[in-house]
């Protein structure tokens, strides 16, 4: 069924590129990104060199959470088209060696899904127990609230059924009951619908939040990675290949359980990560990067961390110090507007002052650091965002194709969009778009294909082990990561002036150094420290060869 | 006979006027060479008096004590003393000079002795001044420094110390001079001997516990009753 | 810039390693293994607990230490700071350390740390003590906060000490500094203490290192630059100071590194100071300090006794430094019983003027100066201690001032000696 599906580990050399159906390309013209929208890009998109993609939920939903509010599992939402076409996307994607991952909302449904609508109907309905019910909003009194900005319990009154249902998020998605059989039953089913079809794995969205058991915080619970773990090995029985990414917004060690002993998820994002690196950016110091990274556990071999720089949500602030997040929010987020939910509602290049420098260097430690990259749609031409569209629609704009009509997204009239375009001088799409970054040479966007390719030219990358040094001087980063016979060795600079630094690479006393990107030498190693010198966020890329 | 004795008068006169006139020439080149001396002598006093003046020379002597000393002695400052011993010792040489063009045999070896000497003067001044100086300066050292440490009998410690170096001072100015070398060198090393061995005996006998705690503080420092009531100054 | 080659290529490259930085610490060491390692930590909960998220470095300034008070500087690690104060540390901070010599040399130590400052182009410098053992946490911060966010210059510590402790300060520095260059500053010379960068490059700049006398008291001469440089100067409380072991063979060299460098900088400073009159206060941070009254044993007989010694043995000396009148009322007092001694202020003002004065025109070898003037020191110490040892805290505060008021009645004398004999 899956021509891409032979190498069981796939996940660990994957470039994926996240995005949003509806955002990304209109075809029939009704101003909302739709599949075969998406399958005319697919050409793009293995241009620029990635092989795979994170659709994100394209579920019929009422859309009060950008579809992550599912009211049926089954189908797709009309408006991106069938389900015929999605068929269609998949083929296509197979056939340009792109693999397809899709969202599956495991925790919530919508409060419109067939299956509330009857669990409300009364006491005793059939559907009754799918749902997290009581008389009073005093259970799990211990739960942190996640979506602090809108909601004020974890628990809403029902007045149809006159009792409070659980909700671990907004108020209109309420919490599926797994301790009911029948419900995990029903969920494994809906996932092999689609593994049937043909995708090549799930992001498994709020995982963490499954179980809850009073005099607990209702996370990370045993009985959650039960279930983790007979739906991984059901997969792995029925579906061996496709993989399984978990969504835990949750510090490495109680991450690490997640993994199992390879025996539940195949990947998980490295949330701690993210927000480090665009503090050290802002110090001009390694410290935090290296510090979260000396404090993630080992995984399994089988086992990936999956990276990212920017994403669909905000820029969570969820794990750091309170210091840490004062200090993030002082440095990139001083209108208060841009903050929400402990978090940072932007664009990677807003984010970074469009300063293209920091951009290539946030990039390059995304795809060197150990773990799978995710590249956020738009991130790649240095898109833009618009906070004044609320809660994180500000980063869910559409595509920026040409800087003609409608950016080349759509058809339709302007008013018609789903969502406005960038306008503004600097971010906006006459500016910012991929036609005019392709005729550019030295445009972000060829930049970003570039390091793909280097990146895909060798498995160490996705594969290999990460060794940090540390050099006396603390604004550089510097590791090797190493896969059997190969090395190579990243040497990042985080600081806005140009740097010196003495590498120790004695254990390496005679290998050349090989720059990735120019394929030029460098000097040998010997036994004196390895002096290099990098302008303002500057990075090498070398492969260490003994010759 | 009365031709035979005007023949030898005449002879007589003749000779002591070749005489006087073989001599005069030297006479007067002598009278000369006295009086430039002079005016040299002169010279040479007025300048060095300045210089004098100028680096304060009276001051540098009084911390030698030179100065003290000739107050004593009712004998005018140490520039005037210096500058008129200059003056002497310069219209002397161009005197002395002045007598050896006239050419008698003897003297000419006398002077030449003289001129030879007189580097060994200057140097003997020399060293007996700077000698002086270092020994004031050593002797106020050792008082204060005694004073200080609450050592007992400061001042016996400073002349002490200043009458060393005086001792060894002179007599290396005699040695300097030529004046009774060998003697001066033995009365030298038994002067000097005896003072050390006196001290020795007087340190070792009668100081062993100022020698005990002195050794301790230096090496062992531990804190003795007197230091424990001591103020913190800063 | 200063000449650097005295700085190390190693201690170079560890600077450039460094790289730019908000706030420098300098530790000058030597063999202070029992007391650096606490002070070293306390001053990173310090920084760490008041200034997050600015870039700092502790500079070690050896002097060859043989008891690895180096390494425990640099071996002190974040994580330690973290478990035991519970501050985290949102940056790296630095500590590196040089050895300037193998003997320690304070001045050399300064110009290290100054050095050092200036190529780092820090904003705020402190100086801390090694051996401090009541340092807090807060010293740090009360350093650095005014020069880092009030633009002050230099910041003088003041204490909480005891009455009689530091009574060199009390009865010379502190009123001579008042009174000559017109600026109440209680401890101008101070252990710990922070200046401002603009302040350490002009310092560095201006001053002859080279003297070859290698003399202590930088932080004096720091001081009295301050003040004739025109900078903001002010003073902020940090809390209790250590007495620091003294002994009683301490005092002279106590004596060239404070009142000898005063001396030596009155005659280069003589424009500046010989036209102020009267004297300001500097504006003050925290606390007012305070007086400890407890009582403390003093050897006062043995202060009376050298006094007298001293001026007996002394005359030759001080007949050429003292004037023949301020001899002969010293020889009265000298003579005096136990109960009735007293060194009048007036007399002691007029004592350390003349003093002053002949170190000026180096009647004698300065150096011997400076030794006469310990035992006649210690006349007034006894005095002080004597006049003050029933007496509350206001009573010694308004002793102290009427002193600095004798100090300020009598410069002009100072002037018209300072002047006689030129």
């Amino acid at each position: 069924m899956n021509p891409t599906t032979k190498d069981a580990l796939w996940y660990k050399d994957a470039i994926i590129y996240q995005v949003h159906v509806r955002t990304f390309n209109d075809s029939n013209g009704d101003g909302i990104g739709d599949f075969l929208g998406l399958e005319k890009k697919l050409d793009y998109l293995q241009e620029l060199g990635v092989n795979a993609i994170w659709l994100m939920p394209f579920f019929p939903s009422p859309l009060r959470d950008d579809g992550y509010d599912i009211a049926d599992y089954d189908s797709v939402h009309p408006s991106y088209g069938t389900l015929e076409d999605f068929r269609k996307v998949l083929d296509s994607a197979h056939q340009r060696g792109i693999r397809v991952i899709i969202e599956m909302v495991l925790n919530h449904t919508s409060d419109q899904h067939p299956w509330f609508q009857e669990a409300r109907i009364s006491q005793d309905n059939h559907r009754r127990n799918w749902y997290v019910w009581s008389d009073t909003d005093t259970q799990f009194k211990d739960t942190r609230i996640i979506f602090l900005d809108t909601e004020k319990s974890n628990w809403a009154w029902d007045p149809a059924s006159k009792s409070f249902y659980w909700h671990r998020f907004f108020s209109h998605q309420p919490d599926l009951n797994y301790d009911n059989p029948a419900v995990r039953e029903h969920m494994w089913n809906v996932m092999k619908f689609w593994l049937e079809m043909g995708v090549d794995g799930f992001r498994l969205d709020a995982v963490p939040y499954l179980i809850e058991r009073e005099g607990t915080n209702c996370e990370n619970l045993p009985e959650t990675h039960a279930i983790i773990k007979e739906l991984r090995r059901r997969l792995d029985e029925q579906f061996p290949g496709r993989m399984l990414l978990a969504e835990a917004n949750q510090w490495p060690a109680d991450l690490r359980p997640y993994f199992g002993d390879s025996d539940e998820f195949h990947m998980a994002f490295h949330f701690p990560l993210m927000p480090r690196m665009f503090m050290g950016l802002k110090l001009e110091d390694r410290k935090p990067i290296t510090e979260i990274l000396q404090q993630t556990p080992e995984i399994p071999p089988s086992c990936q961390w999956s990276l990212f720089l920017r994403n669909h949500d905000e820029l969570t602030l969820e794990m750091v110090t309170d210091i840490e997040r004062d200090y993030m929010y002082d440095m990139y987020a001083q209108d208060r507007t841009m903050r929400l939910n402990l978090g940072i509602r932007r664009r990677l290049a807003p984010l970074l002052n469009n300063d293209r420098r920091r951009i290539e260097l946030m990039n390059s430690m995304l795809m060197s650091l150990p773990g799978t990259p995710i590249i956020y749609y738009g991130d790649e031409i240095a898109m833009g965002d618009n906070i004044s569209l609320g809660d994180r629609n500000g980063v869910r704009t559409p595509m920026q194709w040409t800087g003609g009509w409608n950016a080349g997204f759509s058809s339709a009239e302007p008013e018609k969009l789903y969502a406005p375009l960038i306008h503004d001088p600097v971010y906006g799409y006459p500016a910012v778009n991929v036609a005019a970054q392709r005729e550019s040479e030295h445009s972000l966007f060829h930049w970003m294909q570039r390091i793909i390719a280097v990146r895909k030219s060798s498995a160490v990358f996705g594969r290999g082990s990460i060794e940090f040094l540390y050099p006396a001087n603390h604004r550089i980063l510097a590791y090797l990561r190493r896969l059997g016979n190969e090395s190579v060795l990243m040497v990042n600079n985080l600081s806005s002036a140009a740097q010196a630094v003495e590498l120790d690479l004695r254990r390496y006393k005679g290998n050349v150094l090989i720059e990735m990107f120019g394929n030029n030498l460098f000097p040998r190693v010997g036994e004196l420290p390895y002096l290099l010198t990098l302008g303002p966020y500057q990075s090498y890329w070398f492969r260490l060869r003994r010759v | 006979m009365r031709e035979l004795i005007i023949s030898e008068l005449t002879q007589a006169v003749q000779d002591l006027t070749r005489g006087f006139a073989h001599y005069l020439p030297r006479l007067i080149v002598m009278l000369i060479l006295a009086f430039v001396g002079w005016l040299i002598a002169y010279l040479v006093k007025i300048i060095l008096r300045s210089i004098l003046r100028l680096i304060k020379f009276d001051r540098l002597s009084e911390n030698a004590g030179a100065s003290q000393l000739l107050t004593k002695a009712a004998l005018p400052s140490a520039t005037e003393m210096l500058s008129r011993f200059v003056f002497w010792v310069t219209w002397l040489g161009f005197v002395l000079l002045g007598i050896s063009v006239l050419g008698i045999l003897g003297l000419q070896e006398q002077i030449t002795r003289f001129f030879l000497f007189l580097p060994h003067l200057f140097v003997s001044v020399l060293i007996l001044f700077f000698g002086m100086l270092a020994a004031g300066f050593a002797a106020r050292a050792a008082l204060l420094g005694a004073v200080n440490a609450n050592v007992p009998s400061p001042g016996l410690l400073s002349l002490a110390v200043r009458s060393i170096i005086m001792v060894f001072v002179l007599s290396i100015v005699f040695e300097e001079l030529g004046l009774a070398e060998q003697t001066m060198l033995v009365a030298f090393g038994i002067a000097f001997g005896a003072l050390m061995l006196g001290l020795a005996i007087a340190f070792g006998i009668g100081g062993k516990d100022l020698a005990r705690r002195f050794l301790e503080e230096k090496f062992v420092r531990t804190k003795k009753e007197q230091d424990e009531d001591e103020l913190s100054p800063l | 810039m200063e000449d650097g080659n005295f700085l190390t290529d190693d201690f170079l490259r560890q600077l450039i390693n460094v790289g730019e930085v908000d706030i420098l610490v300098g530790l000058p060491t030597h063999n202070n293994a029992k007391t650096v390692g606490s002070v070293v930590h306390t001053i990173r909960t310090g920084i760490l607990r008041s200034f997050p998220r600015e870039r700092a470095v502790i500079i070690n300034a050896d002097g060859g230490s043989r008891d690895g008070t180096p390494e425990l500087i640099t071996g002190v690690s974040i994580d330690d700071v973290r478990r035991d104060s519970g501050v985290y540390a949102l940056r790296t901070l630095h500590a590196i350390s040089t050895k300037y010599a193998s003997t320690p040399q304070s001045e050399v130590a300064m110009r290290t740390i100054l050095a050092a400052a200036e190529l780092l182009r820090a904003k705020a410098c402190i100086v801390m003590s090694p051996e401090s053992e009541s340092i807090t946490p807060e010293w740090v911060t009360n350093l650095v906060r005014p020069v880092y966010s009030d633009s002050f210059d230099l910041v003088s510590p003041t204490y909480h000490r005891h009455k009689f402790d530091g009574l060199l300060m009390t009865n010379l520095l502190y009123p001579m500094v008042r009174a000559l260059y017109g600026v109440k500053i209680r401890e101008a010379y101070m252990p710990e203490f922070g200046f401002s960068g603009r302040l350490g490059s002009q310092f560095l700049g201006q001053n002859r290192w080279n003297d070859g006398i290698g003399e202590n008291g930088t932080e004096l001469r720091l001081t009295l630059a301050a003040v004739t440089g025109g900078f903001r100067i002010c003073q902020s409380f940090l809390g209790k100071k250590d007495p620091v072991e003294r002994r009683a063979a301490d005092l002279v060299p106590t004596l060239r590194h404070s009142v000898g460098v005063l001396f030596s900088a009155l005659e280069s400073d003589f424009n500046a100071w010989s036209t102020v009159s009267g004297s300001q206060e500097v504006p003050a941070f925290g606390a007012d300090p305070e007086v400890a009254l407890d009582p403390l044993r003093v050897n006062r007989k043995r202060l009376r006794d050298m006094f007298v010694r001293g001026v007996s043995e002394l005359e030759s000396v001080f007949q050429t430094i003292l004037a023949a009148s301020t001899l002969v009322e010293l020889k009265r007092i000298a003579g005096l019983g136990e109960e009735e001694f007293r060194y009048p202020a007036e007399l002691w003002v007029r004592t350390v003027y003349e003093f002053a004065a002949a170190f000026q025109k180096s009647v004698i070898s300065r150096d011997h100066i400076i030794q006469a003037l310990a035992p006649l020191f210690r006349g007034r110490v006894y005095t002080f201690v004597v006049e003050n040892r029933n007496g509350s805290a206001n009573d010694v505060a308004n002793n102290i001032e009427s002193l600095c008021l004798e100090f300020e009645r009598l410069k002009p004398y100072l002037l018209e000696i300072w002047k006689s004999k030129q």
